[in-house]
Protein backbone atom coordinates (compact mmCIF):
# COMPACT_ATOMS: atom_id res chain seq x y z
CA UNK A 1 0.00 0.00 0.00
CA UNK A 2 2.39 2.39 1.24
CA UNK A 3 4.50 1.15 -2.06
CA UNK A 4 1.87 1.79 -4.03
CA UNK A 5 1.88 5.31 -2.86
CA UNK A 6 5.22 6.47 -2.81
CA UNK A 7 5.33 4.44 -6.43
CA UNK A 8 2.51 6.91 -7.57
CA UNK A 9 4.69 9.78 -6.26
CA UNK A 10 7.64 8.64 -7.92
CA UNK A 11 6.21 8.20 -11.00
CA UNK A 12 4.39 11.94 -11.37
CA UNK A 13 7.92 13.16 -10.37
CA UNK A 14 10.38 11.27 -12.30
CA UNK A 15 7.83 11.44 -15.52
CA UNK A 16 8.45 7.16 -15.17
CA UNK A 17 5.40 5.24 -15.72
CA UNK A 18 4.52 3.43 -12.46
CA UNK A 19 4.30 -0.15 -13.93
CA UNK A 20 7.92 0.71 -14.95
CA UNK A 21 8.71 1.53 -11.50
CA UNK A 22 10.50 -1.28 -9.38
CA UNK A 23 11.04 -1.64 -5.42
CA UNK A 24 15.27 -1.56 -6.90
CA UNK A 25 14.45 1.23 -9.03
CA UNK A 26 16.73 4.28 -8.00
CA UNK A 27 18.94 7.57 -9.27
CA UNK A 28 21.09 4.97 -10.96
CA UNK A 29 18.35 3.54 -12.98
CA UNK A 30 16.04 6.95 -13.44
CA UNK A 31 18.05 9.36 -15.65
CA UNK A 32 15.31 12.05 -14.42
CA UNK A 33 16.34 10.87 -10.47
CA UNK A 34 18.79 13.98 -9.66
CA UNK A 35 19.21 16.13 -6.83
CA UNK A 36 16.65 18.32 -7.85
CA UNK A 37 14.00 15.81 -8.42
CA UNK A 38 15.89 13.71 -4.74
CA UNK A 39 14.69 17.21 -3.36
CA UNK A 40 11.44 17.05 -4.70
CA UNK A 41 10.74 13.35 -3.23
CA UNK A 42 11.52 14.72 0.44
CA UNK A 43 8.88 17.48 -0.20
CA UNK A 44 6.17 15.47 -1.75
CA UNK A 45 6.46 12.45 1.22
CA UNK A 46 6.34 14.76 3.63
CA UNK A 47 3.53 16.71 2.29
CA UNK A 48 2.05 13.71 1.65
CA UNK A 49 2.65 11.36 4.63
CA UNK A 50 2.35 14.35 6.95
CA UNK A 51 6.16 13.27 8.18
CA UNK A 52 9.55 15.51 8.84
CA UNK A 53 12.15 13.52 7.39
CA UNK A 54 15.57 13.79 9.05
CA UNK A 55 18.87 14.28 7.22
CA UNK A 56 19.95 10.83 7.83
CA UNK A 57 16.74 9.50 7.00
CA UNK A 58 16.76 11.65 3.40
CA UNK A 59 20.40 10.18 2.52
CA UNK A 60 18.59 6.50 3.40
CA UNK A 61 16.45 6.79 0.79
CA UNK A 62 18.98 5.01 -1.95
CA UNK A 63 15.81 3.25 -3.97
CA UNK A 64 12.09 3.23 -4.02
CA UNK A 65 12.03 0.26 -1.93
CA UNK A 66 14.26 1.65 0.74
CA UNK A 67 12.31 5.14 0.87
CA UNK A 68 8.91 2.75 1.32
CA UNK A 69 10.39 0.97 3.74
CA UNK A 70 11.65 4.35 5.57
CA UNK A 71 8.24 6.01 5.24
CA UNK A 72 6.25 2.68 6.60
CA UNK A 73 8.64 2.60 9.83
CA UNK A 74 7.98 6.26 10.27
CA UNK A 75 4.17 5.60 10.25
CA UNK A 76 4.13 3.18 12.03
CA UNK A 77 6.57 5.19 14.83
CA UNK A 78 4.04 7.66 14.98
CA UNK A 79 1.02 5.50 15.69
CA UNK A 80 2.99 3.75 18.93
CA UNK B 1 27.52 4.72 6.09
CA UNK B 2 25.67 8.00 7.37
CA UNK B 3 26.25 11.27 5.67
CA UNK B 4 26.75 13.89 8.35
CA UNK B 5 27.18 17.83 8.02
CA UNK B 6 29.81 19.48 10.20
CA UNK B 7 32.17 22.45 10.46
CA UNK B 8 35.14 21.86 8.28
CA UNK B 9 38.23 21.84 9.91
CA UNK B 10 41.80 21.07 9.19
CA UNK B 11 41.34 17.42 9.58
CA UNK B 12 39.25 17.54 6.58
CA UNK B 13 41.43 19.26 4.41
CA UNK B 14 43.06 16.43 2.64
CA UNK B 15 39.52 14.67 1.98
CA UNK B 16 38.11 17.58 0.61
CA UNK B 17 41.22 18.09 -2.12
CA UNK B 18 40.73 14.12 -3.04
CA UNK B 19 36.87 15.17 -3.47
CA UNK B 20 37.73 18.35 -5.62
CA UNK B 21 39.81 15.52 -7.69
CA UNK B 22 36.97 13.44 -8.09
CA UNK B 23 34.96 16.39 -9.62
CA UNK B 24 37.59 17.59 -11.96
CA UNK B 25 38.21 13.77 -13.48
CA UNK B 26 34.25 14.17 -13.95
CA UNK B 27 33.43 17.52 -14.88
CA UNK B 28 37.02 19.48 -16.21
CA UNK B 29 35.50 22.50 -14.85
CA UNK B 30 38.00 24.60 -13.01
CA UNK B 31 34.99 26.39 -11.18
CA UNK B 32 33.78 23.15 -9.34
CA UNK B 33 36.40 23.17 -6.59
CA UNK B 34 35.54 23.53 -2.72
CA UNK B 35 38.33 25.69 -0.55
CA UNK B 36 41.52 23.11 0.24
CA UNK B 37 42.03 25.40 3.69
CA UNK B 38 39.34 25.00 6.26
CA UNK B 39 39.96 28.82 7.17
CA UNK B 40 38.46 30.41 4.68
CA UNK B 41 41.19 33.10 2.92
CA UNK B 42 38.39 36.00 1.90
CA UNK B 43 36.58 37.17 4.75
CA UNK B 44 37.78 34.54 7.65
CA UNK B 45 35.92 34.54 11.41
CA UNK B 46 37.46 37.72 13.15
CA UNK B 47 36.63 39.27 16.22
CA UNK B 48 33.73 41.89 15.67
CA UNK B 49 33.72 41.44 12.38
CA UNK B 50 30.23 41.65 10.68
CA UNK B 51 30.82 39.69 7.54
CA UNK B 52 32.70 36.32 7.60
CA UNK B 53 32.48 33.03 5.87
CA UNK B 54 31.85 29.58 7.57
CA UNK B 55 32.45 26.43 5.69
CA UNK B 56 30.36 22.95 6.07
CA UNK B 57 31.75 19.71 4.22
CA UNK B 58 29.34 16.47 3.99
CA UNK B 59 31.39 13.61 5.28
CA UNK B 60 30.64 10.05 5.25
CA UNK B 61 33.06 8.21 7.63
CA UNK B 62 36.57 10.03 6.40
CA UNK B 63 35.24 10.53 2.74
CA UNK B 64 33.91 14.04 1.64
CA UNK B 65 30.53 14.11 -0.24
CA UNK B 66 29.87 17.45 -0.39
CA UNK B 67 30.27 21.03 0.90
CA UNK B 68 28.84 24.50 0.90
CA UNK B 69 30.12 28.09 2.62
CA UNK B 70 27.36 30.48 4.63
CA UNK B 71 28.87 34.18 4.37
CA UNK B 72 27.30 35.42 7.14
CA UNK B 73 26.47 39.54 7.10
CA UNK B 74 24.31 41.67 8.30
CA UNK B 75 21.66 43.44 6.13
CA UNK B 76 19.25 46.83 6.37
CA UNK B 77 15.33 45.70 5.92
CA UNK B 78 13.21 48.30 5.84
CA UNK B 79 10.83 48.30 9.10
CA UNK B 80 12.96 45.73 10.32
CA UNK B 81 16.36 47.29 10.99
CA UNK B 82 19.68 45.43 10.53
CA UNK B 83 18.99 41.65 10.48
CA UNK B 84 21.40 39.00 10.62
CA UNK B 85 21.58 36.41 7.76
CA UNK B 86 23.71 34.17 5.64
CA UNK B 87 24.27 33.99 1.84
CA UNK B 88 24.34 30.07 0.41
CA UNK B 89 27.57 29.97 -2.03
CA UNK B 90 29.93 27.29 -3.08
CA UNK B 91 27.52 24.28 -2.94
CA UNK B 92 29.13 20.94 -4.35
CA UNK B 93 27.87 17.24 -3.99
CA UNK B 94 29.22 14.23 -5.01
CA UNK B 95 25.71 13.61 -6.84
CA UNK B 96 27.33 15.63 -9.61
CA UNK B 97 29.35 12.76 -10.71
CA UNK B 98 27.74 9.24 -8.29
CA UNK B 99 24.01 9.05 -8.63
CA UNK B 100 24.26 7.08 -5.23
CA UNK B 101 24.66 10.84 -3.69
CA UNK B 102 21.22 12.69 -5.36
CA UNK B 103 20.37 13.66 -1.81
CA UNK B 104 23.55 15.55 -0.65
CA UNK B 105 22.33 18.80 -2.61
CA UNK B 106 19.18 18.93 -0.72
CA UNK B 107 20.76 17.62 2.55
CA UNK B 108 23.24 20.79 1.82
CA UNK B 109 20.80 23.41 1.28
CA UNK B 110 17.88 22.13 4.55
CA UNK B 111 21.36 22.02 6.57
CA UNK B 112 22.18 25.98 5.71
CA UNK B 113 18.62 26.66 6.65
CA UNK B 114 18.43 25.05 10.20
CA UNK B 115 21.88 27.46 10.81
CA UNK B 116 20.36 30.24 9.36
CA UNK B 117 16.49 30.42 8.18
CA UNK B 118 17.15 33.91 6.68
CA UNK B 119 19.33 32.54 3.68
CA UNK B 120 19.59 34.10 0.70
CA UNK B 121 21.74 32.72 -2.94
CA UNK B 122 22.95 35.12 -5.90
CA UNK B 123 23.77 34.42 -8.93
CA UNK B 124 23.50 31.00 -9.92
CA UNK B 125 24.00 31.25 -13.55
CA UNK B 126 19.89 31.80 -14.78
CA UNK B 127 16.59 29.64 -13.93
CA UNK B 128 17.43 26.89 -15.24
CA UNK B 129 20.73 26.34 -13.41
CA UNK B 130 20.50 23.15 -10.45
CA UNK B 131 21.14 25.12 -7.57
CA UNK B 132 17.98 27.97 -8.49
CA UNK B 133 15.24 25.05 -9.45
CA UNK B 134 16.37 23.53 -6.07
CA UNK B 135 15.98 27.01 -3.84
CA UNK B 136 12.76 27.37 -5.92
CA UNK B 137 11.79 24.02 -4.75
CA UNK B 138 12.65 24.69 -0.97
CA UNK B 139 9.96 27.94 -1.75
CA UNK B 140 12.83 30.39 -2.10
CA UNK B 141 11.58 33.83 -3.88
CA UNK B 142 13.77 34.44 -7.08
CA UNK B 143 14.43 37.73 -8.38
CA UNK B 144 16.58 38.31 -11.43
CA UNK B 145 18.66 40.90 -11.09
CA UNK B 146 19.10 43.50 -13.98
CA UNK B 147 22.57 43.64 -16.24
CA UNK B 148 23.64 47.13 -17.88
CA UNK B 149 26.59 47.29 -20.63
CA UNK B 150 28.20 49.85 -22.54
CA UNK B 151 30.76 49.44 -25.20
CA UNK B 152 33.67 51.70 -25.11
CA UNK B 153 34.86 50.24 -27.85
CA UNK B 154 33.06 49.21 -30.54
CA UNK B 155 35.34 47.51 -32.75
CA UNK B 156 36.89 45.30 -30.22
CA UNK B 157 33.81 44.29 -29.22
CA UNK B 158 31.73 43.03 -32.53
CA UNK B 159 35.43 41.41 -32.71
CA UNK B 160 36.05 39.64 -29.31
CA UNK B 161 32.82 39.27 -27.71
CA UNK B 162 32.32 35.19 -27.91
CA UNK B 163 28.86 35.05 -26.16
CA UNK B 164 27.88 36.71 -29.35
CA UNK B 165 30.15 35.14 -31.57
CA UNK B 166 28.09 31.61 -31.69
CA UNK B 167 26.56 31.32 -34.95
CA UNK B 168 29.21 31.54 -37.90
CA UNK B 169 27.22 33.60 -39.95
CA UNK B 170 26.55 36.44 -37.34
CA UNK B 171 30.52 36.44 -36.39
CA UNK B 172 30.93 37.07 -39.99
CA UNK B 173 28.07 40.33 -39.76
CA UNK B 174 30.24 41.42 -37.08
CA UNK B 175 33.47 41.48 -38.40
CA UNK B 176 32.09 42.96 -41.47
CA UNK B 177 30.58 45.88 -39.03
CA UNK B 178 33.94 46.32 -37.24
CA UNK B 179 36.01 46.66 -40.61
CA UNK B 180 33.31 48.66 -41.84
CA UNK B 181 32.74 50.86 -39.31
CA UNK B 182 28.66 50.27 -39.66
CA UNK B 183 29.17 48.73 -36.11
CA UNK B 184 30.60 51.32 -34.41
CA UNK B 185 28.30 54.09 -35.92
CA UNK B 186 25.38 52.18 -34.96
CA UNK B 187 26.24 51.05 -31.19
CA UNK B 188 28.14 54.76 -30.68
CA UNK B 189 24.09 56.18 -32.26
CA UNK B 190 22.63 53.57 -29.77
CA UNK B 191 23.98 54.39 -26.69
CA UNK B 192 24.31 58.15 -27.25
CA UNK B 193 20.26 58.47 -27.93
CA UNK B 194 20.23 56.64 -24.52
CA UNK B 195 22.46 59.17 -22.61
CA UNK B 196 21.03 62.32 -23.81
CA UNK B 197 19.44 63.08 -20.45
CA UNK B 198 22.89 62.10 -18.37
CA UNK B 199 24.14 64.98 -17.90
CA UNK B 200 25.75 64.86 -13.60
CA UNK B 201 26.25 67.77 -12.00
CA UNK B 202 30.00 68.44 -11.66
CA UNK B 203 31.90 66.38 -8.79
CA UNK B 204 35.56 65.43 -8.10
CA UNK B 205 36.49 61.67 -8.27
CA UNK B 206 39.33 60.07 -6.03
CA UNK B 207 40.90 57.41 -5.41
CA UNK B 208 40.45 56.45 -1.89
CA UNK B 209 42.23 53.17 0.22
CA UNK B 210 39.88 53.36 2.51
CA UNK B 211 36.41 53.93 4.15
CA UNK B 212 36.01 56.79 6.76
CA UNK B 213 33.39 58.08 9.13
CA UNK B 214 31.61 59.73 6.26
CA UNK B 215 30.96 56.48 4.78
CA UNK B 216 28.50 56.01 7.93
CA UNK B 217 26.66 59.53 7.01
CA UNK B 218 26.30 58.11 3.48
CA UNK B 219 25.27 54.91 4.46
CA UNK B 220 22.55 56.57 7.08
CA UNK B 221 21.11 58.76 4.55
CA UNK B 222 21.21 56.13 1.74
CA UNK B 223 18.91 53.60 3.65
CA UNK B 224 16.39 55.91 3.35
CA UNK B 225 15.56 55.43 -0.31
CA UNK B 226 16.50 51.17 0.19
CA UNK B 227 13.59 48.64 1.18
CA UNK B 228 17.02 46.00 1.67
CA UNK B 229 20.68 46.51 1.38
CA UNK B 230 23.78 44.52 2.84
CA UNK B 231 25.29 46.62 5.52
CA UNK B 232 27.49 48.78 3.59
CA UNK B 233 28.93 51.02 7.15
CA UNK B 234 32.02 51.68 7.25
CA UNK B 235 33.44 49.35 9.49
CA UNK B 236 31.99 46.99 6.88
CA UNK B 237 33.52 48.35 3.55
CA UNK B 238 36.71 48.40 5.40
CA UNK B 239 36.21 44.55 5.76
CA UNK B 240 35.26 44.34 2.26
CA UNK B 241 37.20 46.70 0.35
CA UNK B 242 40.70 46.39 2.49
CA UNK B 243 43.62 48.50 1.48
CA UNK B 244 45.95 45.63 0.32
CA UNK B 245 43.02 44.54 -1.81
CA UNK B 246 44.34 45.36 -5.61
CA UNK B 247 41.73 43.77 -7.65
CA UNK B 248 39.45 46.87 -7.20
CA UNK B 249 39.68 50.30 -6.53
CA UNK B 250 37.73 52.43 -4.18
CA UNK B 251 36.62 55.84 -5.03
CA UNK B 252 35.45 58.94 -3.26
CA UNK B 253 32.79 60.84 -5.34
CA UNK B 254 32.42 64.47 -4.10
CA UNK B 255 31.22 67.88 -4.55
CA UNK B 256 33.13 70.74 -2.79
CA UNK B 257 34.02 68.83 0.37
CA UNK B 258 30.64 66.87 0.48
CA UNK B 259 30.70 63.43 0.16
CA UNK B 260 27.95 62.55 -2.84
CA UNK B 261 28.61 58.98 -2.90
CA UNK B 262 31.56 55.73 -3.24
CA UNK B 263 32.05 53.35 -5.96
CA UNK B 264 33.95 50.11 -6.32
CA UNK B 265 34.83 49.31 -10.12
CA UNK B 266 37.52 46.30 -11.31
CA UNK B 267 38.72 44.83 -14.17
CA UNK B 268 36.65 41.22 -14.74
CA UNK B 269 38.73 37.96 -14.38
CA UNK B 270 39.20 36.27 -17.68
CA UNK B 271 35.84 34.62 -18.74
CA UNK B 272 35.45 32.69 -22.14
CA UNK B 273 32.17 34.54 -22.69
CA UNK B 274 34.53 37.66 -23.08
CA UNK B 275 36.48 36.54 -25.55
CA UNK B 276 39.71 38.98 -25.23
CA UNK B 277 37.73 41.70 -24.31
CA UNK B 278 38.94 43.87 -21.34
CA UNK B 279 35.98 44.11 -19.40
CA UNK B 280 35.15 46.72 -16.27
CA UNK B 281 32.77 46.49 -13.97
CA UNK B 282 30.95 49.03 -11.34
CA UNK B 283 31.08 46.50 -8.75
CA UNK B 284 29.56 48.22 -5.94
CA UNK B 285 27.94 52.13 -5.20
CA UNK B 286 26.35 54.14 -3.09
CA UNK B 287 24.96 57.55 -3.29
CA UNK B 288 21.95 59.72 -2.30
CA UNK B 289 19.77 58.83 -5.61
CA UNK B 290 19.71 62.52 -6.89
CA UNK B 291 23.59 61.89 -6.73
CA UNK B 292 23.28 58.66 -8.00
CA UNK B 293 24.46 59.77 -12.05
CA UNK B 294 27.13 61.74 -10.65
CA UNK B 295 28.58 58.58 -9.14
CA UNK B 296 28.18 56.22 -11.85
CA UNK B 297 29.82 58.46 -14.30
CA UNK B 298 32.85 58.56 -12.16
CA UNK B 299 32.98 54.53 -12.37
CA UNK B 300 32.90 54.71 -15.66
CA UNK B 301 35.12 57.46 -16.57
CA UNK B 302 37.82 55.54 -14.22
CA UNK B 303 37.26 52.38 -16.14
CA UNK B 304 37.38 53.97 -19.35
CA UNK B 305 40.86 55.72 -18.19
CA UNK B 306 42.17 51.78 -17.71
CA UNK B 307 41.51 51.26 -21.41
CA UNK B 308 38.57 48.70 -20.88
CA UNK B 309 36.31 47.44 -24.11
CA UNK B 310 33.30 46.92 -22.31
CA UNK B 311 31.65 48.48 -18.89
CA UNK B 312 29.66 45.89 -16.65
CA UNK B 313 27.38 45.98 -14.01
CA UNK B 314 24.64 44.06 -12.24
CA UNK B 315 22.19 47.07 -10.26
CA UNK B 316 18.98 45.99 -9.02
CA UNK B 317 17.85 49.40 -7.30
CA UNK B 318 15.67 51.59 -9.66
CA UNK B 319 17.72 54.45 -8.84
CA UNK B 320 20.64 53.01 -10.43
CA UNK B 321 19.28 51.34 -13.13
CA UNK B 322 18.22 54.88 -14.48
CA UNK B 323 21.32 56.02 -13.65
CA UNK B 324 22.96 53.52 -15.99
CA UNK B 325 20.60 54.10 -18.64
CA UNK B 326 21.35 58.01 -18.72
CA UNK B 327 24.49 57.25 -19.48
CA UNK B 328 24.12 55.64 -22.00
CA UNK B 329 24.73 51.73 -20.50
CA UNK B 330 22.17 49.10 -22.32
CA UNK B 331 20.28 46.59 -20.66
CA UNK B 332 21.04 42.76 -21.33
CA UNK B 333 20.06 39.36 -20.53
CA UNK B 334 20.58 38.69 -16.93
CA UNK B 335 21.67 35.44 -15.39
CA UNK B 336 22.16 37.29 -11.89
CA UNK B 337 19.35 35.72 -9.47
CA UNK B 338 18.49 37.06 -5.98
CA UNK B 339 16.97 33.97 -4.35
CA UNK B 340 15.38 34.85 -0.58
CA UNK B 341 14.68 31.81 1.95
CA UNK B 342 10.91 31.75 2.79
CA UNK B 343 11.65 33.54 6.13
CA UNK B 344 13.73 35.99 4.51
CA UNK B 345 11.10 37.15 1.97
CA UNK B 346 8.51 37.17 4.50
CA UNK B 347 10.65 39.72 6.19
CA UNK B 348 10.88 41.58 2.17
CA UNK B 349 6.96 41.73 1.69
CA UNK B 350 5.26 43.20 -0.20
CA UNK B 351 8.03 41.98 -2.59
CA UNK B 352 6.68 43.16 -5.80
CA UNK B 353 6.59 46.49 -4.20
CA UNK B 354 10.33 46.51 -2.85
CA UNK B 355 12.17 44.18 -4.69
CA UNK B 356 12.54 47.40 -7.11
CA UNK B 357 14.20 49.29 -4.48
CA UNK B 358 16.24 46.10 -3.44
CA UNK B 359 20.50 47.87 -3.15
CA UNK B 360 22.05 44.13 -4.88
CA UNK B 361 25.30 44.71 -6.87
CA UNK B 362 28.18 42.40 -7.74
CA UNK B 363 29.67 43.09 -4.42
CA UNK B 364 27.16 40.97 -2.48
CA UNK B 365 26.90 37.15 -2.35
CA UNK B 366 30.63 35.80 -3.15
CA UNK B 367 31.02 38.44 -6.11
CA UNK B 368 34.02 39.95 -5.06
CA UNK B 369 36.23 36.83 -4.89
CA UNK B 370 34.49 35.34 -7.79
CA UNK B 371 34.71 37.80 -10.65
CA UNK B 372 37.55 39.95 -9.77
Amino acid sequence: MIFDQVRGIASDLFSVPADHITAGSSPHNIESWDSIQHLNLVLALEETFSVQLSPAEIEQMKSIGETAKLIETKLQANLR
Amino acid sequence: MAIVIQPYRQEHESAVGEFNDRLQRWSGDPNLVFSETAVPRWLPPRTNSAVWNEYFVAVEGSTVRGAYALKHEQVFVRGKGILRVACYHHPLSEGIIDPSYASIGGLLIRDALARQPLLYALGMGGYERPLAKMLKVLGFSLTLIPFYFRIVHPARFLRHMQALRQARWRAILMDIAAATGTGWLAIRARQAAWALHGRSHSFDAQEISEFPGWADDLWNEGTEYVSMAALRDANTLRVLYPPDLHKTRCMLVSRGDAPMGWAVVGQRRGDPKFGELRVGSIVDCWARPQEAVSVAKAAAEALEQESVDLIVSNQSHQVWCRALEKLGFLKGPSNFIFAASKKLTQLLQPLEQNRASFHITRADGDGLPSNF
